[in-house]
C-alpha cells in the first residue's frame, strides 16, 4: 500500500549529467537528513544498549555507543517490581478492551449516522462531532468524573474514549463511500440494521477501523494524564507511563523504591542503580510501540490522509 | 426487531390516538427528567445526612457501598448508627435506580408499535412501583436517622429533591396506568416492531450518552466559577459570589503577576511553534529531493516514530541523553570539557527554545506526511515545463512545489493560530522542575496546579472557562478567514 503510494511521487529520471552544484547540494541533503534521522533514533538505541551492558560499566558511565558485558537480567528483575508488573498489566488491559470497544462502537455509530431515516439524523450527528470543539477545562472534567464515580475507577479509561468524534468523522466518512446496492440487496433480503452492519459493512470498512484501532491503542497505551489526575488514592491502577514518570522523579535510593514490593535478593543485586532502573522502564514501556511500529506505519498515512476528508 | 415500516397501531380512533400520543410524549420527558437525577448529586434524594458526600450522586450511591458510607467511619464507630442502615439505604437506591432506568427502558420501547407500547407502558409501570419502593426504603432510613439517639450528630435532612422525584414517579405511574386502562388490548398476533426512524435512534442512544455524559456534563462544572467553593462543600446562594474569581484574576495583584508571566509563556511558546511551523513543509521538500527510494523511506520512517511516543518517555529519553550522568556529560568529561557533570535539563537558559527544540523532534516527520502526500499529486509535466525553461533545482522549489503546498499550509497555519492557547499540558509538566518553573509555565499547566496542585478549584475553573471561550472564538475567526480566503471551511 505505502510502495504503491509512492508511485507517483518519484521524479522521472534524468540522464542528463550533474552538475557540480548538484552534488554539493545532494551531499548536503543526504547529511543532513541522515544527521536528523540520526538524532531519531540514537536516544533509544543508547537506553537500549545501557540497559544489556554490564551495569558498573553503566553507572560510571561507560558505555557511550557499543554495548559492553551484554545481559538482560535488568528486564527480568525490573518486571518483578511488583508495582511495575501492575502497571503493565492494567495498561495492557486498558489498550485491548479500549481499543476493541471504541472500534465496534464508532463502527456502528458511524453506520448509523450514514442512515438518512434516522430520526433528526443531522442534529444529533452535529450533537456528538460538537463535543470536539467543546473544552470545559481540566478541573471540571476532574469534577464531572468525580461526580459520575469515575475516579479510582477502571471504567475512567474505558468509557470517555468511546465516542471519539474525530474517529466517528472518519468512519462515517469511509461507510458513505461505500456503495449502497451491497446493502440495499441484503435489505431486501429481509436482514436487519444489525445484520448488514454485522454482514456487510463492518467487513468492509476493516481498513478505516484499522486506522484507528492504531491511533487508539497508542493513545492508550500512551495515556497519563486520567491515571495522574483520576487515580489519585488508587496506585494499582496507575498506567506504566504514570509509574515511568513516578520513577524518573524518584530520588536515586534504591531502598527506597523497594520498600513495598517483594523482591528477591538475587534481583535486588541485579539492579545495580536507580539509572539503569529508569532506562529499562522506559525501554519496557517503549518497546511496544517500536514492535508494532511497522503494522502502524502501514495505516497511519491513510488516516492522515483521510482526515483531511471532513463530515 | 423489523426494519419493515408498520402501521404503527392497529386502527384506534384517530382522537384518541393523538391524546395518547400527547401521553406518551410526557411520559418520555417525565422519563429523560428522572434520568438525570441519576446522575447530577446536586439533585440526589438519597443524600439523606449530612455526613453523605455532597458529590455523590443517586447511581453512586446505589452501586458504590465504600462511596456512600465514606463520612460514616467515626458514626459507626461510636455507634451512632447501624451499619444495616446504610446497606438499607443503598438498597433502597439500588432500587430507585433500577426503577428509573426500567421506566426509560419501557419510554424507547414506547416508540414502537401498538403492541410494544404496551409493553412499554407496562415497563414503566413497574419501575415506577419499584422506584416508589426504593424511595420508600430511603425515607424509612431517614426515620432511622431522625430517631437515632445522637440524632443531631448525623444531620438528617430530607432533601427537597426526594419530594420532587416522588412527584415524578407518581405521575409516571398514573399516566400509565391511564394508558394501559384505557388503551386497547394488543392482538395477539401482532408483532414488536419499530419504524427505522426510531430504531436507529434507539441504536443511536448510547452514543449519545456517552456524548452527553463526556462531552457536555462537564461544562456544567463551570458553575464552579461562580461560588466560593472549596472540595467538599456544598454550592448554595450562601457562597454565592458572582464575577468575584474573574474580577479577582484582574484585581489582585500576585494572581494577576502570574497570569502575566503564564500567558506571555503561553503565548511565547506557541508563537515559536507557529513561527516554525513551515519547517514540516520544508522537510517535505527537501525530502522529495532525494532520488534513491531506500534512504528516502529510512530517513521517513525513523523520523516518524517519535511522535508515538508519550512526553514521559520522550521525558525519560531527555534525562538519558542530558541529565547529569548521561550521555553529553560522559563525553564532555571524557573529553575535558567539564569536569562533573551538568544536568541541562535544571536549567532556566532558553526554556522555550528547549520547548520548541522537543516539539520539533517529536513532531516534525509526522508534521512532513500530509506534505509528502501532497507534493505526490502535483503534475510532474510542471516540473518539465520549467526545466525547459531553464529553472534550477531551487527555482523549481519556489516557484511549483512551494506554491501547490500553499493551501495545505494554510489550513495547519489557521489551526495552529486557533489552537494558541491550548498548549497541552504533558510536555510541559514532565519537563518543569524547580529551576525553570517560572519559563515553563504555560496557561494549561498553571490551571493544573492551581485547580489539582492548590485546591482553588473556583480560580482555575474561572481561568480555564475563559481560556475555552477564547479559543472557540479564535477557531470560529479562523474558520470565517477560511471560509473567506478560499471558500472551503476547516470545521
Amino acid at each position: 500500500m505505502f510502495a504503491k503510494k509512492e508511485k507517483g511521487y518519484v521524479p522521472p529520471k534524468m540522464h542528463e549529467k550533474l552538475s557540480a552544484g548538484d552534488i554539493v547540494f545532494s551531499i548536503i541533503n543526504y547529511t543532513v537528513f541522515g544527521v536528523f534521522t540520526l538524532a531519531c533514533i540514537f536516544p533509544f538505541y543508547y537506553l537500549f544498549i545501557n540497559t544489556i551492558s554490564d551495569n558498573n560499566l553503566v553507572s560510571s558511565g561507560k558505555i557511550d555507543f557499543i554495548p559492553k558485558g551484554i545481559h538482560f537480567g535488568n528486564y527480568l528483575a525490573v518486571l518483578q517490581l511488583g508495582d511495575l508488573g501492575q502497571a503493565l498489566v492494567v495498561t495492557l488491559a486498558r489498550t485491548v478492551i479500549g481499543t476493541i470497544i471504541m472500534v465496534l462502537c464508532s463502527a456502528l455509530a458511524g453506520y448509523i449516522f450514514t442512515k438518512r431515516e434516522m430520526w433528526h439524523r443531522s442534529f444529533w450527528y452535529r450533537f456528538v462531532v460538537l463535543t470536539m470543539y467543546l473544552n470545559a477545562g481540566i478541573i471540571p472534567w476532574y469534577l464531572n468524573m468525580s461526580m459520575l464515580g469515575l475516579t479510582n475507577n477502571f471504567l475512567a479509561y474505558i468509557l470517555p474514549c468511546i465516542m471519539v468524534p474525530y474517529n466517528l468523522i472518519l468512519v462515517k466518512t469511509y461507510i458513505e463511500s461505500i456503495p449502497q446496492a451491497l446493502e440495499e440487496s441484503a435489505a431486501l433480503d429481509g436482514a436487519n440494521y444489525f445484520q448488514r452492519f454485522y454482514k456487510i459493512i463492518l467487513p468492509l470498512s476493516k481498513p478505516i477501523l484499522a486506522t484507528i484501532a492504531i491511533f487508539g491503542a497508542v493513545n492508550h497505551w500512551n495515556s497519563f494524564q486520567d491515571s495522574l489526575i483520576l487515580m489519585q488514592s488508587a496506585p494499582s491502577l496507575f498506567t506504566l507511563q504514570h509509574r515511568l514518570y513516578i520513577y524518573l522523579n524518584q530520588a536515586s535510593n534504591l531502598s527506597q523504591m523497594m520498600s513495598g514490593g517483594s523482591v528477591s535478593q538475587a534481583a535486588l543485586n541485579s539492579l545495580m542503580n536507580m539509572k539503569v532502573v529508569k532506562y529499562t522502564v522506559a525501554m519496557v514501556t517503549v518497546i511496544p510501540i517500536m514492535l508494532f511500529y511497522p503494522f502502524m506505519q502501514k495505516y497511519f498515512e491513510s488516516g492522515i490522509m483521510l482526515g483531511a476528508v471532513k463530515g | 426487531m423489523q426494519t419493515k415500516t408498520g402501521s404503527p397501531s392497529g386502527t384506534p380512533a384517530l382522537a384518541e390516538s393523538r391524546t395518547s400520543a400527547r401521553v406518551y410524549q410526557v411520559l418520555r420527558l417525565v422519563a429523560v427528567v428522572m434520568f438525570l437525577f441519576l446522575f447530577l448529586p446536586g439533585l440526589n434524594p438519597a443524600r439523606i445526612s449530612g455526613l453523605i458526600n455532597r458529590n455523590l450522586s443517586l447511581f453512586t450511591a446505589g452501586i458504590s457501598h465504600s462511596q456512600l458510607v465514606n463520612g460514616f467511619s467515626k458514626a459507626f464507630r461510636k455507634g451512632w448508627i447501624e451499619e444495616s442502615t446504610l446497606t438499607a439505604l443503598q438498597i433502597g437506591s439500588l432500587a430507585c435506580v433500577f426503577g428509573i432506568l426500567a421506566q426509560a427502558g419501557g419510554m424507547c420501547a414506547s416508540l414502537g408499535s401498538h403492541k410494544l407500547k404496551r409493553i412499554g407502558t407496562g415497563v414503566t409501570l413497574g419501575g415506577a412501583v419499584v422506584s416508589m419502593a426504593g424511595l420508600g426504603c430511603i425515607f424509612a432510613c431517614h426515620n432511622a436517622f431522625v430517631n437515632a439517639e445522637k440524632a443531631d450528630k448525623l444531620e438528617p435532612v430530607l432533601p427537597v429533591d426526594f419530594a420532587v422525584l416522588a412527584v415524578f414517579i407518581a405521575i409516571s405511574a398514573i399516566l400509565s396506568v391511564i394508558l394501559l386502562a384505557t388503551g386497547k388490548k394488543a392482538a395477539k398476533d401482532e408483532k414488536c416492531e419499530i419504524e427505522p426512524k426510531y430504531q436507529l435512534f434507539l441504536m443511536c442512544l448510547p452514543f449519545l450518552l456517552l456524548a452527553f455524559l463526556f462531552g457536555y456534563l462537564p461544562l456544567y462544572g463551570w458553575r464552579y466559577a461562580f461560588f466560593d467553593y472549596k472540595a467538599g462543600d456544598v454550592l448554595s446562594m450562601s457562597n454565592f459570589v458572582g464575577f468575584k474569581w474573574f474580577t479577582y484574576l484582574v484585581q489582585n495583584k500576585a494572581t494577576r503577576r502570574d497570569i502575566i508571566r503564564v500567558m506571555k509563556n503561553t503565548l511565547g511558546i506557541s508563537g515559536l511553534g507557529i513561527a516554525t511551523s513551515w519547517a514540516s513543509m520544508i522537510f517535505a521538500v527537501f525530502l522529495a529531493e532525494i532520488k534513491n527510494e531506500k534512504y528516502r523511506r529510512f530517513v521517513q520512517t525513523f523520523t516518524t516514530i517519535p511522535n508515538f511516543i508519550s512526553w514521559v518517555l520522550i521525558f525519560a529519553v531527555a534525562t538519558a541523553i542530558f541529565s547529569t550522568d548521561g550521555f553529553i556529560s560522559n563525553l564532555m568529561i571524557k573529553a575535558g570539557v567539564w569536569t562533573t557533570g551538568k544536568n541541562l535539563l535544571a536549567s532556566d537558559a532558553h526554556v522555550w527554545l528547549q520547548m520548541l527544540a522537543w516539539s520539533l523532534w517529536k513532531g516534525l516527520g509526522w508534521g512532513a506526511i500530509v506534505y509528502i502526500a501532497s507534493i505526490s499529486g502535483i503534475d510532474q509535466s510542471l516540473y518539465e515545463a520549467a526545466k525547459v525553461d531553464g529553472a534550477g533545482r531551487f527555482a523549481r522549489m519556489w516557484n511549483i512545489t512551494i506554491p501547490e503546498l500553499m493551501p495545505t499550509y494554510c489550513v495547519m497555519l489557521l489551526m495552529s493560530v486557533a489552537n494558541i492557547l491550548n498548549n497541552g499540558m504533558e510536555q510541559y509538566l514532565v519537563f518543569s522542575n524547580s529551576a525553570n518553573q517560572a519559563s515553563i509555565q504555560v496557561l494549561d499547566l498553571y490551571v493544573y496546579n492551581l485547580g489539582i496542585g492548590n485546591g482553588l478549584i473556583p480560580l482555575s475553573t474561572a481561568i480555564g472557562m475563559l481560556k475555552s471561550v477564547v479559543s472557540v472564538v479564535l477557531l470560529l475567526v479562523a474558520n470565517r478567514i477560511s471560509k473567506k480566503a478560499r471558500g472551503e471551511s476547516i470545521i
